[in-house]
């Protein structure tokens, strides 16, 4: 076994060692658990200097790019759908609550840990239930948007979905990824909890704007 | 000492108005890291839209302009993703772990970079033409400089040289005239202090 890597996970996490000596600090964490915690602190340390220093805003382009990356050629597809995230269920309840476009059956299907989970929300969701809300339609697709006239909170449901559909702003002739809605069943969900109004929502889908919609305020 | 570039330079800098919670969602970033170790795609863009002010800024400090930063970014994250083991949850959080990614590649592509200009005959590496860039936030961007002015200076020294300049442990040693090991150690103390002076370990 290797020497413990010490002080060389500075090194590595700034970017300092040699090739030889980065390939070797690689090699002996993947065995050492003690050294990869250490790496792991050093790795947190050099992204608090990063996000104290000077923020750049990466072109939209960017996201177009990497939206488009392939996934590896030995995916794991035979893996069934490992967790659903948490907040996938949050924003089903959400809506659900707010709008009833939901068939039951959805949110109770999966098991009844998830369930739980979900009820440990009820406070945030009940804000949403019981907040004024506005609605408006997508032009494009069978969509809408449900959101708070102060633009704290934001629902986007999308039905008929059969890929993961990304959610972006359009604004200041940018546009801001804001998150992907993935589809359960065929009902595609994403919520977004904003401190700023948006004026515009659009949907984008093979890196290709779909739909679009105008909310007001 | 030789004068910083521009985007060291909060006075060149143009400052915009950050953009209040932009790649906020509700998943939490545990979440996030598990969906991403079992390969999950919609993790993987998730992933982007969370750190793509942060992995950006990072790759833009190193290379100084769009378009390499750019393909940093992207190359980086398409190899984690497309790479059988792309990212173990043991290795540490996914954002640090990301960025550090990010970071290692674009002084990778800078040493190249200087390799490929030394070659052309040029005496020394060219310095990196930085473009004058909007950055986010200035108050931000003064609590690194803060933090590093209250290091002392056998600490700062390196760890400067080592984080703006992109120098590996040897040319910092040989330039300082300092023993190896003892600029490794102060490059890691030095770090170390300056992660906590900058508010914990997150
Ligand atoms: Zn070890």
């Amino acid at each position: 076994m290797s020497a413990h890597i010490g002080e060389d996970a500075a090194l590595y996490a700034l970017g300092a060692l040699e090739p030889h000596e980065a390939a070797a600090v690689e090699a002996h964490v993947e065995h050492c658990s003690a050294c990869a915690r250490l790496l792991a602190q050093a790795e947190d340390d050099v992204t608090a200097m990063v996000a104290a220093g000077p923020l750049v805003e990466p072109p939209a382009a960017l996201a177009e790019r990497i939206l488009a990356t392939p996934d590896a050629s030995t995916p794991a597809t035979g893996r069934q759908r490992s967790r659903v995230p948490r907040a996938a269920w949050f924003a089903a309840l959400a809506a659900a609550i707010v709008v009833a476009v939901l068939p039951s059956a959805y949110v109770y299907r999966e098991n009844l840990a998830m369930h739980h989970t979900m009820l440990a929300d009820a406070d945030a969701m009940a804000r949403i239930a019981t907040s004024p809300h506005r609605s408006t339609a997508f032009a494009g697709r069978d969509a809408h948007v449900m959101y708070a006239p102060d633009g704290s909170w934001y629902v986007v449901v999308i039905r008929g979905a059969k890929t993961p559909m990304h959610v972006v702003w359009p604004h200041d002739g940018e546009r801001t990824m804001l998150g992907t809605a993935v589809p359960h069943g065929d009902v595609a969900l994403l919520y977004l909890p904003k401190s700023h109004r948006m004026d515009q929502l659009a949907l984008m889908s093979d890196g290709r704007v779909v739909a679009q919609a105008q909310l007001v305020f | 000492m030789s004068a910083l570039p521009a985007w060291q330079n909060p006075g060149l800098a143009r400052p915009v108005r950050r953009t209040p919670s932009l790649m906020q969602d509700s998943i939490d970033d545990e979440a996030l890291a598990a969906a991403f170790s079992s390969k999950e795609r919609w993790a993987f863009e998730a992933a982007y839209a969370r750190f793509a002010t942060l992995l950006y800024s990072t790759a833009y400090h190193v290379l100084g302009n769009a378009e390499d930063a750019q393909d940093c970014v992207h190359d980086a994250l398409s190899r984690v993703w497309r790479s059988p083991d792309a990212y173990d949850r043991s290795r540490g959080a996914i954002r640090s772990f990301l960025t550090v990614c990010v970071r290692n590649e674009a002084i990778t592509r800078l040493r190249s970079k200087q390799r490929r200009s030394r070659l052309h005959e040029r005496v020394a590496a060219e310095p990196v033409e930085h473009d004058e860039i909007a950055v986010v936030d200035v108050v931000e961007h003064q609590r690194l400089r803060a933090a590093m002015a209250r290091l002392p200076d056998e600490q700062r020294r390196p760890l400067e040289l080592a984080y703006f300049e992109q120098k590996t442990h040897v040319e910092i040693a040989a330039q300082l005239e300092v023993p190896l090991g003892t600029i490794k150690s102060r490059i890691a103390l030095g770090l170390r202090k300056l992660a906590m002076a900058l508010g914990g370990t997150r």
